[in-house]
């Protein structure tokens, strides 16, 4: 028998220290925000990824880009 | 004062600690306990996963990145780099920058840290050109000037503050200097760190190195550098950075992964972020004792008689050490005395500093220096002075 799983967007990021930063931000912008190890989809990037819900991606991707925090990669997910 | 310790033969002393040139100590319950919670708490390895032990460390480190860069004016926190000390630092600096056929120009009061560097890099090829710093070990910046403009230069490394003398350097006008020259500005910031107000976004150095472990009151094993963003030394140390690109047989193109490879020491990071956290608050307070301490101690050296003070005269600014030398004493004899007989630590010798001592003409003496700092107190001062005195009248 296997779980349930729903979609999720994991964003990708070329240092940790961005990736750190991110999750503060998007923290603090009261998303959902987990990290987790950047799946392959995400390419040879960071070795921590961010997950977040599908619905809240083009809200997080803007307020990053104006902090200056540069995305370098995102994938679809599956997870439960 | 503080703790009473022992050594071989000796009776128990408390020690009073004039050594914070070398290193502070104690240091502030608040960096004792960051380190213990590091070594207890955080068990993962910081950036190596994302499981919760692991990404709770690596926010320890990211935290501590911030808060330290905060306090030194870094504007942007990923410009701040670990090392595991000040010299491995200006190493990357300066073998990362200089390349044969180069020319750097460097102040004659210049720590080993800097001065085997370029001594190593001047047998590849690199030019050094070294110019005196008057006798208080202060260089004078349009002296540098010339030198700079003689010649096409891709550097200026000075120390912002002498370990011997205490001297301030004019850093700021050095890197106008070099900036006007195209060439880039190096600092040696280890006595200066705490001690001096320094706000790096308006200092003008390309690069500042600095030991955690002195006036930033962190443990020792840890010292930061930061690097403006467009100098860009080649990395001295390749490995693994936990972060991407694994795959890859260069390093990362991004800070601060690109100069930290291996595992970062997050006792010390933690350390040195608590300390941060503690001079943001308190450094303006602990700067105004220095000043008053050191003065004290000046003039009350002057007043015992016998002794030449090296330095600026006490009514001008300098770091808070003092380095004396005495007429028949020798300073390792002073020293041993001080230690042994008044639990007073202080530290004899070249202090690891032979350009300086030959500059301001002590190369073959050598000086006893008294470094003031974290917790000294008046009578700490007023303690160190009456040691001296005896020492001194027992010579004549």
């Amino acid at each position: 028998m296997s779980r349930a799983t729903r979609p999720f967007v994991v964003l990708g990021f070329s240092s940790t220290h961005d990736a750190l930063d991110a999750e503060t931000l998007l923290g603090d912008l009261g998303l959902d925000v987990i990290p987790m190890p950047a799946p392959k989809a995400v390419g040879s990037l960071c070795g921590i990824a961010l997950r977040i819900e599908p619905s809240d991606e083009v809200r997080a991707v803007r307020y990053l880009d104006g902090a200056g925090i540069v995305l370098a990669a995102r994938a679809d997910i599956e997870d439960i | 004062m503080t703790t009473a310790h022992t050594t071989h033969g000796a009776a128990a002393l408390p020690t009073v600690y004039l050594d914070h040139g070398a290193t502070s100590w104690p240091k502030p319950v608040e960096v004792v306990s960051a380190v213990h919670d590091a070594l207890t708490l955080y068990g993962g390895n910081p950036g190596r996963g994302a499981y919760r032990l692991a990404m709770a460390t690596t926010r320890l480190i990211h935290e501590s990145r911030r808060d330290i860069a905060s306090f030194l004016g870094v504007p942007d926190a990923r410009d701040l780099l670990f090392q595991p000390g000040c010299t491995e630092a200006l190493n990357l600096v300066l073998r990362g920058l200089l390349s044969p056929g180069d020319r750097v120009v460097a102040c004659s009061m210049e720590h080993n840290a800097v001065s085997r560097p370029l001594h190593a890099l001047a047998a590849l090829g690199v030019e050094v050109v070294i110019i005196d710093a008057d006798d208080t070990g202060t260089v004078d910046a349009d002296e540098v000037e010339q030198a700079v403009a003689a010649a096409a230069t891709r550097a200026i490394v000075c120390q912002q503050a002498s370990n011997l003398t205490g001297a301030i350097q004019p850093v700021a006008d050095l890197a106008d200097v070099a900036h006007a020259h195209g060439a880039l500005m190096l600092v040696d910031g280890a006595q200066a760190g705490g001690h001096l107000d320094i706000d790096l976004a308006t200092l003008g150095a390309d690069a500042w190195a600095c030991s955690g472990h002195k006036g930033l009151l962190g443990p020792q094993g840890v010292g930061v550098l930061y690097l403006a963003p467009a100098c860009n030394p080649e990395p001295l140390v390749l490995g693994g950075t936990g972060g991407g690109t694994s795959e890859s047989a260069d390093p990362p193109s991004v800070r601060p992964d690109r100069y930290e490879a291996g595992t970062p020491n997050t006792p010390g990071i933690a350390g040195l972020g608590a300390a941060a956290r503690y001079l943001s608050v308190h450094a303006a307070e602990h700067r105004v004792d220095e000043r008053q301490l050191t003065r004290r101690f000046h003039e009350g050296v002057i007043e015992i008689g016998g002794f030449r003070v090296l330095g600026p005269e006490p009514d001008r600014a300098r770091v808070p050490v003092l380095s004396v030398v005495h007429e028949s004493i020798d300073a390792d004899r002073l020293a041993f005395s001080l230690d042994r007989r008044f639990g007073v630590a202080a530290r004899a010798g070249l202090h690891c500093a032979p350009w300086a001592h030959r500059t301001v003409g002590t190369l073959e003496t050598g000086a006893l220096r008294f470094g003031i700092g974290y917790g000294n107190t008046a009578a700490d001062i007023d303690f160190a002075l009456g040691a001296l005195r005896t020492l001194a009248e027992e010579a004549l």
